[in-house]
């Protein structure tokens, strides 16, 4: 029984490091570093994490999606299929989705007029993004309302004794 | 009537007039307030709320400070003009960053008097965090700073506030605008602002239209229009975006900047030149002469040092990559269309060096452009000429030597002087800030593209503007794209208005 469990045991930490074989974090480049060495990493297959902003705009079968992973941002090329698997794109009311993107940087892509880029090979949605909850300060509201008062009163002072005379 | 009693009515004209400018600037912050509303912005609704009351009050306490001046307007002289159109950008800048404060995308009241001064010179640097995140208001609003100053904002403030501007045009020239479309200064500022909308209104629907057709939702597409034509038009360089010009990555969205960039760097004088049918003043006109022919020769040099190096392959990548951005860099506009540390890490030194020229030369006088400007560049090289003609000519030869700029004129001593003394400033102001920069361990060529940068009003960076940079070199910068817009003469009055004041206390 204890060597079927040892077994077990053993076969399941194999499988958790095979399949998450893809996703270390060795292996997840910054968005800088590409830039920083653009010469040494042009052209290699590279995966990058970030989140999806702005919104897709597509170009024929394929589209273009800026990821910002914090250090820069830069576009990902992607068939319009996967640009359609993005449900929430960053901007200032929502988080967008995190993308994990695997392609091959370019340094100055010939397609794309000496654009630096990346041309996804797969995306993956890491985390679906969400809408950010606005919540405004009472105190910003009631400073707010006492300046436009104070504002108000000073107006009727101008109009009475500036613009009168 | 003369109610003017001491010797202190400067004090009040001055707080008259910069309080006018003051309230106008309240005035416009309406329309990042209805477009808070419109989108539910709630946050910045309240930020700008609070910033329009705040303005409002203190726009109203010096007119009424200064309401004497009401009766006693033949007082007005050129220092005022001067110290207005400087003191005025001072409280302005305060004024103008509350809402960047308030918002949470700034460290601190440095860095966003830093990008509100980066707006109003139409330099472009920027220190606001976060950009993809931030509100259409504030985008809106950095927008509306970059184009406003663009165009003279005491000068937009004083005319539409006021009735009578007979003395108007003194607070022109103190912002650097000292042209006459018109014999009055009220035509000519409606007239510089005419333009403006036109163009604002083409410019807008040309890239909106465009965004339509390289992917943008149509409200995208117009707030995105309506800012890069904000920014070209100016020559700005802010973006909505942190990738500036590169988010879009799309050849006709690069085109179109181009062609309004160029336009905004021209001369208003030769805008309406030619739009009141005299088309030969492009081809005349000293300044396209001497834009032309630099942009050309800088270009050329560029994409020959760039090819040396094999990054870029092909003629398309060659222009959207490096013509691009050396026009970019001589109209002063700032739009980048590769990463900051790309200029460092693949242009080289000469790269670099030509960048640093033509942003110190900058547009035309006149004009949206900073830069020492193609005019002086022009008067100085036709002076050159001139010394070297009579040279090699007779003795008993007199000759007068002229240069068109919307007119023919002489080459007078007085007026080469005059734009010599311009040049030097600029240098003596780019020359402290590589100093600051290479003092702060940033190496001499990138410390100089920063420093040329900044004192051009350009706003292309090579990596050094950040929020992490030093205190010290936030503040020289301010004060260096504060120097360079104004173009030094405004800002030493308000020096020596201040020098004069204590003198005056001292002596009592």
């Amino acid at each position: 029984m204890l060597d079927k469990i040892i077994k077990l045991l053993m076969l399941t930490v194999s499988l958790l490091f095979c399949l998450n074989g893809s996703v270390f974090a060795a292996d997840v480049i910054e968005l800088n570093q590409l830039v920083e060495n653009a010469e040494a990493m042009d052209g290699q297959t590279v995966t990058v994490t970030g989140e999806a902003i702005g919104e897709a705009m597509e170009r024929g079968d394929h589209a273009w999606v800026n990821i910002n992973d914090g250090t820069n941002a830069m576009g990902i090329w992607m068939p319009l299929d996967d640009a359609e698997s993005i449900r929430v794109f960053g901007d200032y009311k929502h988080h967008g989705d995190q993308l994990q993107a695997t392609g091959v940087f370019n340094r100055a892509c010939a397609q794309h007029g000496g654009d630096v880029d990346i041309h996804s090979d797969s995306i993956t949605v890491v985390t679906a993004g969400y809408a950010a909850a606005e919540a405004v300060p009472t105190l910003k509201i009631i400073f707010g309302l006492v300046l436009v008062c104070l504002a108000s009163a000073l107006g009727m002072i101008y109009l009475n004794v500036i613009k009168k005379k | 009537m003369n109610t003017f009693n001491g010797r202190f009515y400067s004090i009040f004209i001055i707080s008259y007039y910069t309080g006018y400018v003051v309230l106008g600037i309240a005035l416009l912050m309406v329309l990042p307030i209805l477009t808070a509303v419109g989108l539910q912005e709630w946050n910045p609704f309240w930020d700008f709320i609070i910033t329009m009351a705040i303005s409002i009050i203190l726009g109203l306490l010096l007119i009424i400070i200064g309401k004497q001046t009401r009766h006693n307007k033949s007082f007005v002289q050129w220092k005022h003009g001067f110290v207005v159109a400087s003191l005025s950008w001072i409280i302005l800048m305060f004024l103008c960053a509350i809402p960047y404060l308030l918002s949470g995308h700034v460290n601190s009241i440095l860095d966003a008097c830093f990008d509100v001064m980066s707006g109003f010179t139409t330099t472009g640097m920027v220190l606001t965090q976060d950009l993809d995140h931030i509100s259409l208001s504030l985008n809106l609003w950095r927008h509306m700073l970059t184009f406003i100053g663009g165009q003279g904002m005491i000068v937009l403030a004083l005319t539409f506030l006021l009735k009578e501007t007979g003395g108007a045009y003194i607070f022109y020239v103190g912002e650097a605008k000292d042209i006459d479309l018109v014999p009055n200064v009220k035509g000519t500022a409606r007239i510089i602002w005419k333009i403006s909308m036109v163009y604002l209104v083409i410019g807008t629907v040309a890239l909106w239209i465009d965004g339509l057709a390289i992917g943008l939702t149509p409200l995208s597409a117009f707030f995105n229009g309506l800012f890069i034509f904000a920014s070209s038009w100016s020559t700005g360089g802010f973006a909505p975006y942190t990738q500036n010009m590169m988010y879009y990555h799309s050849f006709s969205y690069e085109n179109l900047t181009i062609i309004f960039f160029i336009l905004g760097s021209l001369n208003f004088g030769l805008h309406y030149a030619i739009l009141s049918g005299n088309k030969k003043e492009l081809l005349k006109n000293i300044e396209t002469q001497s834009f032309f022919i630099s942009s050309f020769l800088a270009s050329i040099l560029a994409v020959m040092w760039l090819a040396r190096t094999g990054v870029y392959h092909d003629a398309i990548a060659m222009f959207r990559r490096v013509v691009y951005n050396v026009l970019s860099a001589h109209t002063t506009t700032g739009f980048g269309s590769v990463y900051a540390r790309q200029f460092a890490l693949e242009w080289g030194d000469f790269g670099i060096l030509i960048l640093v020229i033509v942003m110190l030369i900058g547009g035309s006088a006149c004009s949206t452009a900073g830069g020492f400007k193609g005019l002086r560049v022009g008067i100085i090289g036709n002076s050159i000429l001139a010394d070297v003609k009579r040279l090699l000519a007779s003795e008993r030869n007199v000759k007068v030597f002229r240069f068109h700029h919307i007119k023919d004129q002489i080459l007078s001593d007085g007026l080469v002087k005059a734009a010599a003394l311009i040049i030097i400033c600029y240098l003596i102001t780019f020359a402290i800030g590589t100093l600051i920069g290479t003092y702060y361990g940033y190496p001499l060529a990138s410390a100089a593209f920063e420093a040329a940068s900044i004192t051009g009003n350009v706003g292309l960076s090579i990596g050094i503007t950040a929020p992490g940079m030093p205190a010290v070199m936030k503040v020289y910068y301010i004060i260096a794209m504060y120097l360079g817009r104004l173009e030094f003469l405004s800002v030493f009055a308000l020096i020596g208005f201040i020098i004069g004041g204590i003198k005056k206390c001292w002596t009592k």
